[in-house]
């Protein structure tokens, strides 16, 4: 919410960030402390831009939610942030991602290293045809990160039990993950991911396949993990990203359009298309 | 291009939201009735018309509770958000405050009743009630101008409402001046003195509920909270806003 000493406030109506070239993302896109910054990123399908000009910072500890309308691009930059868009033959990303401060785009990088400290969460629940246990141990072995049984079986409880699946699987941990509920196999997903301490998780409209007491557990989760995780996630209920954010970017045709902390976002957006998109006046 | 558009994708959200807005019309035609009503019987002397006034209350009443209703209804169905949100929580405050100055309005006519009964043998004379009448002239005009602003959404009219409500101080400062005066020209008038001061009172918070609705349609607007702000502080702002 604004404060009572700014009065300035004007809905910013003729800026058509599709007509005007020199169109510049309303609000702060950096913050102090960031974990992860894009500056100036392109995305390219063969020879269809899908992603314009982009600059965003995911700070540390914060959830950063990506709102906005089917193809508007934000699906595609989350993909960018742990190099998933490389799987793309067609796919061709410019400009600068670097993680704490470190060019992911770099020829040498290792892809499956950063894929391990930048961990994704995907919209269906894709957990391995594998017992619920080994779901979890895989990340960690395949990374070397237990240094015996009884360390993996630490990790794996752990790492259940921030998930928040822990109880609701302790008894059935060399059963299939697949015969989980749905919500529960998303959390499955999610103590996948951080079994293997990433810095940062992407989640890409992690509830939109959950009902709503699974997708409340999630969002709870949610909550918890941004105490030791920076988390970016691309979703669809704007009730969501207002619930679980700290900070919410518009994006509309592939361009960043606004960003601001979620409280204002929802309350009051500066940009006419930002106030369109939330409110429902989109069309 | 998908761009936004004039209404709201539900089109019984927009149907919904105009119906409260009707229904803030209705409930600020209504409280300034209420005012005109009271004044007319103090006018007239006239204590039975103006307990029926008093009852017609009721009416004021009922309609703050359907608003509020329909308000929570809204929010608990739509999820209002940014403009949408302010405007429903801003509307829950003025129909609040239109609910209240049908309450001073209310004690406008309670002083017909007290002045003028059959066997007071003294009431209060012209010249002592007409702070009472000219008072009443302004505060109802700043509670026809606040609501002519929040109908329109028109900055400029609530801040002819917000530069009134500054005044209004003033006012209330010079007709105590006076009341005081006739009371030491007559000491018979000392009985009704508190009356007329609970009066002016009353009209005093009539008018303070019209400037408190104008800052609602500031919040509407602009996003902004301005209460607990100095006028002063507001009125640069929307001037600012307007050029």
């Amino acid at each position: 919410m604004n404060t009572a000493t700014s009065y300035d406030k004007q809905i910013i109506e003729n800026d058509d960030p599709m007509e005007n070239p020199d169109f510049k993302t309303v609000g702060t896109t950096t913050v102090s402390d960031p974990a992860m910054t894009c500056r100036g990123v392109n995305v390219f399908y063969a020879d269809k831009q899908a992603i314009f000009d982009v600059s965003i910072d995911v700070g540390k500890n914060e959830v950063l939610s990506m709102i906005g309308p089917s193809g508007c691009g934000k699906s595609t930059l989350l993909r960018c942030l742990n190099r998933m868009n490389d799987t793309i033959d067609i796919c061709k990303v410019e400009g600068e991602i670097k993680l704490e401060g470190e060019n992911i785009y770099e020829q040498n990088l290792d892809v499956v290293l950063l894929r391990a400290r930048v961990g994704m969460v995907f919209q269906k629940p894709n957990p391995f045809p594998k017992s619920v246990y080994d779901n979890v141990a895989y990340g960690v072995n395949l990374h070397g990160l237990a240094t015996d049984k009884a360390h993996l079986d630490e990790l794996v409880e752990k790492s259940l039990t921030n998930a928040g699946l822990w109880n609701e699987v302790k008894d059935r941990l060399h059963q299939p993950g697949t015969g989980l509920s749905g919500g529960q196999q998303q959390r499955l997903c999610i103590a996948r991911a951080i079994a293997i301490s990433p810095e940062i998780i992407l989640m890409d409209e992690p509830c939109s396949a959950l009902d709503p007491i699974a997708t409340a557990k999630i969002e709870e989760l949610i909550d918890e993990l941004s105490k030791q995780y920076s988390i970016c996630i691309v979703t669809h209920s704007m009730q969501q990203a207002a619930r679980v954010s700290q900070r919410t970017a518009y994006f509309h045709l592939g361009k960043l359009i606004e960003v601001g902390p979620t409280d204002d976002i929802f309350t009051n957006p500066v940009h006419k298309l930002t106030e369109g998109y939330i409110t429902g006046r989109f069309g | 291009m998908t761009t936004q558009s004039e209404g709201h994708i539900f089109k019984r959200f927009d149907k919904e939201m105009q119906q409260l807005h009707a229904l803030v019309l209705q409930m600020g035609e209504l409280a300034a009735d209420q005012l005109q009503q009271s004044l007319k019987t103090l006018e007239n002397e006239d204590p039975q018309t103006a307990q029926q006034v008093i009852e017609n209350d009721a009416r004021l009443n009922a309609l703050d509770i359907q608003a509020d209703e329909e308000i929570t209804t809204m929010i608990a169905k739509r999820q209002p958000m940014a403009k949408d949100l302010r405007e429903i929580i801003a509307v829950s405050k003025i129909v609040a405050e239109l609910e209240r100055s049908g309450d001073e309005a209310r004690k406008i006519a309670g002083l017909t009743i007290r002045f003028f009964q059959p066997e007071d043998n003294h009431p209060p004379g012209e010249e002592i009630l007409r702070d009472i009448f000219s008072l009443s002239e302004y505060v109802a005009e700043m509670l026809i101008l606040s609501m002519k602003a929040f109908d329109t959404l028109n900055l400029s009219i609530a801040a002819e409402v917000l530069i009134k409500g500054q005044k209004l101080d003033g006012q209330l400062d010079s007709c105590l001046r006076r009341l005081s005066t006739f009371i030491m020209q007559d000491s018979r008038n000392i009985g009704h003195f508190i009356d007329i001061v609970l009066g002016i009172r009353a009209l005093e918070r009539f008018g303070g509920h019209a400037t408190n609705i104008a800052g609602h349609i500031v919040f509407i607007k602009n996003g902004t909270d301005v209460r607990h702000v100095g006028d002063s502080a507001i009125l640069a702002s929307i001037k600012e806003n307007q050029s």
